[in-house]
């Protein structure tokens, strides 16, 4: 059964006559007889999935990597996570996801200002099911939890994931890089409430 | 002499009129003593040497290091492996090579002739598989992107992404290989359409990444 | 049911007040006021809000007095309120650095942060701020920051900083010079690789020092060049003109 372990910023991945999915272009090694091909976005296939590939562009594209064998897979020598999901969800940006064993679904969304035409937004993807997720960050996660009365506003460059029951919410700040200018603009920020955790990365994508 | 590493993407050489060092240009952080740096002109045998700059096909990217002090070299914030030779040979992606004692021996050698190249020739000078080949005893080091890990090789062999290769001691055989037809390449493939494979008794240094060093 | 994530977890209350949270992130216990360079801040937690520096200081007019810079002045925000702030910037190391009757130049595009009770002003060297009285700031460093003392010379690209010493003059190293024009280089550079020049510092002191960064653009830097042609007569400013134009074709 295909394993996913991480190694410092390289993600091990070991297929048994199965396959994973992999960020394209992420392997840097390979031992043993694998192949790789194009697999497409993570949402399946047909007209929703292709209106999809429009809105969050190339945020996620995968390959899928089949055989015997393992796979050394990594993303700009980002700090790798390997987490286990059993039957539930987990949202991360689209543009973290660096592998997934079979037993996991993905569903990209698309939380924008101002709809999904403006491009201003961030893709997110839904994971859900049982099985291994790997994912990159520049730097150590940071963990942030988030209780009823506590609200924590976040920016968008440096959201990773989230989990629990949270409400996102847009709100429009002076604070982000995205803003030019002495006050002025509309660059936006997250705002979480309910009861779940953040991770953050300590640098802006 | 030896190569101090000051943190993960800066070392500290002792230069002395016995010990000249060569370096990329441009990876002087800075220094104290009375040391002086001079460009060369094509890479050799040693300082000075002009040998492989034609097959190179570019100008040398190294200078010298000349004098008594203490200096610090780093490059662009990339990460800096050091290694220490005992008389075995050690080859590096051009581009990868930050400094090395001046006495060692260098050559410039093409990695994964043969092959694809002949039907891909864009693609692979595009991959920029010149490396240099450094010989002798003395100290070496390497760029990388985030640090580089060691694959052994006992007799079989690894596919390494050629953006991802730093370098590789042993006996070694590299070759570079097409995964997939060449009409893939053009469409949108899985990414990995060029490989190294690598076979042989070794080590082979790669990084976690897959940018060049520019 | 979700595992695996081993990373440390905080609320308002466990974050770090005044420190870090690891090496690249920094959470600021806010209670009154803080500069914070724009984009700097990657979460935060209570009732925190943002003005520019300007905007804030037609309300405050001590602000003026603090931030003796009107060349990096939109591209800072006060931040007020009660909270926990977090601050990051690239990946990159931060430090925090407190002074005691103190002053510490900095290159600018690495300053994050600082107190009120510290005031800002501009260095004589071009990119660089300084930063003088009591208070805490916040600077962030490609790799560890590495300090050394005079006699020294820094590649400019790797200096982040200087405190107690003299500004530092310029060393031009005739023997590169020569060489490098020897052997054809210098045409084919086209800029600076470092060895040409160098800052040199003398007297006693201490230098701060980075690996060399692929530098982030320095919206300021393009604001005083462009003052500086203020300088030149119409007919140097067209010939100035013409080697930008042609040196960006050659990218």
């Amino acid at each position: 059964m295909a394993r996913l372990h991480a190694e410092k910023r390289v993600l091990l991945a070991d297929v048994a006559g199965d396959s994973i999915r992999a960020m394209s272009g992420s392997m840097v090694a390979y031992q043993g007889k694998v192949e790789f091909k194009h697999a497409g976005m993570g949402g399946g296939g047909g007209f929703r999935a292709a209106l999809k590939q429009k809105v969050a562009g190339e945020s996620l594209t995968l390959m899928e990597c089949t055989g015997q064998g393992r796979v050394h897979l990594a993303y700009q020598a980002q700090d790798v996570t390997v987490i286990g999901i059993e039957n539930d969800t987990l949202t991360v940006e689209s543009e973290h996801i660096l592998a997934v064993t079979p037993g996991l679904t993905l569903d990209v969304q698309f939380a924008g200002l101002r709809g999904m035409t403006s491009g201003q937004g961030l893709a997110t993807t839904k994971v859900s099911g049982t099985g291994q997720l790997g994912i990159v960050s520049d730097g150590p996660l940071i963990g942030l939890e988030v209780v009823p009365g506590q609200p924590l506003v976040v920016d968008p460059d440096a959201y990773v994931a989230g989990l629990g029951q949270l409400q996102m919410s847009l709100v429009s700040g002076v604070t982000w890089r995205s803003l030019v200018g002495d006050g002025s603009g509309e660059p936006f920020s997250l705002r979480f409430e309910g009861h779940g955790r953040v991770y953050v990365q300590p640098a802006e994508r | 002499m030896t190569f101090e590493q000051v943190n993960s993407k800066v070392i500290r050489v002792a230069v002395s009129p016995q010990g000249a060092v060569l370096a990329r240009r441009g990876a002087m952080l800075g220094y104290s003593g009375q040391v002086t740096f001079r460009p060369i002109a094509g890479q050799g045998q040693g300082v000075g040497g002009m040998v492989g700059a034609a097959m190179s096909g570019e100008s040398n990217k190294m200078m010298a290091t000349e004098g008594s002090g203490s200096v610090l070299y780093g490059y662009r914030g990339l990460y800096v492996t050091v290694l220490q030779l005992t008389g075995d040979s050690l080859v590096v992606e051009a581009d990868r090579l930050l400094a090395h004692d001046a006495h060692l021996q260098t050559s410039i050698e093409m990695v994964g002739q043969g092959g694809v190249r002949s039907a891909v020739r864009g693609a692979v000078t595009g991959q920029g598989l010149f490396t240099t080949r450094i010989g002798g005893q003395g100290w070496v080091a390497l760029l990388s992107h985030g640090g580089t890990f060691p694959i052994q090789l006992a007799g079989d062999t690894v596919g390494v992404d050629p953006q991802a290769y730093v370098a590789h001691t042993g006996a070694l055989q590299v070759d570079l290989k097409s995964s997939v037809g060449v009409r893939d390449l053009v469409g949108r493939g899985s990414g990995e359409a060029l490989q190294l494979h690598v076979s042989g008794h070794g080590t082979v240094h790669v990084q976690a990444s897959e940018e060049k060093v520019k | 049911m979700i595992g695996g994530i081993d990373s440390p977890t905080y609320d308002a209350s466990t974050l770090p007040a005044d420190d870090n949270v690891n090496p690249y992130a920094f959470s600021i216990a806010l209670a009154g006021e803080w500069f914070v360079s724009k984009g700097a801040m990657i979460a935060y937690y209570g009732q925190v809000e943002f003005a520019g520096v300007s905007q804030y200081a037609s309300r405050a007019s001590w602000v003026a007095a603090r931030f003796s810079s009107p060349l990096y002045v939109q591209d800072w925000v006060v931040a007020t309120g009660q909270g926990k702030v977090l601050v990051a910037d690239r990946g990159y190391d931060i430090n925090s650095y407190d002074l005691d009757e103190g002053n510490l130049t900095i290159k600018q595009t690495n300053l994050l942060g600082f107190q009120t009770s510290l005031e800002l002003k501009q260095s004589i060297v071009p990119g660089f701020v300084t930063l003088l009285g009591t208070g805490k700031f916040l600077a962030s460093s490609n790799g560890p920051v590495i300090f050394v003392e005079p006699p020294f010379r820094a590649d400019p690209e790797s200096l982040l900083g200087w405190a107690d010493c003299p500004s530092p003059s310029q060393h031009y190293d005739h023997n590169w010079m020569a060489q490098s024009f020897m052997s054809g280089l210098q045409g084919a550079f086209g800029r600076e690789s470092g060895e040409e020049r160098q800052y040199d510092f003398t007297g006693a002191g201490t230098i701060l020092l980075q690996s060399s960064e692929a530098t982030r653009v320095d919206a300021a830097m393009l604001r005083t060049i462009e003052s500086q042609t203020n300088l030149l007569d119409n007919q140097s400013a067209g010939a100035l003109g013409q080697r930008l134009v042609a040196r960006a074709q050659r990218q």
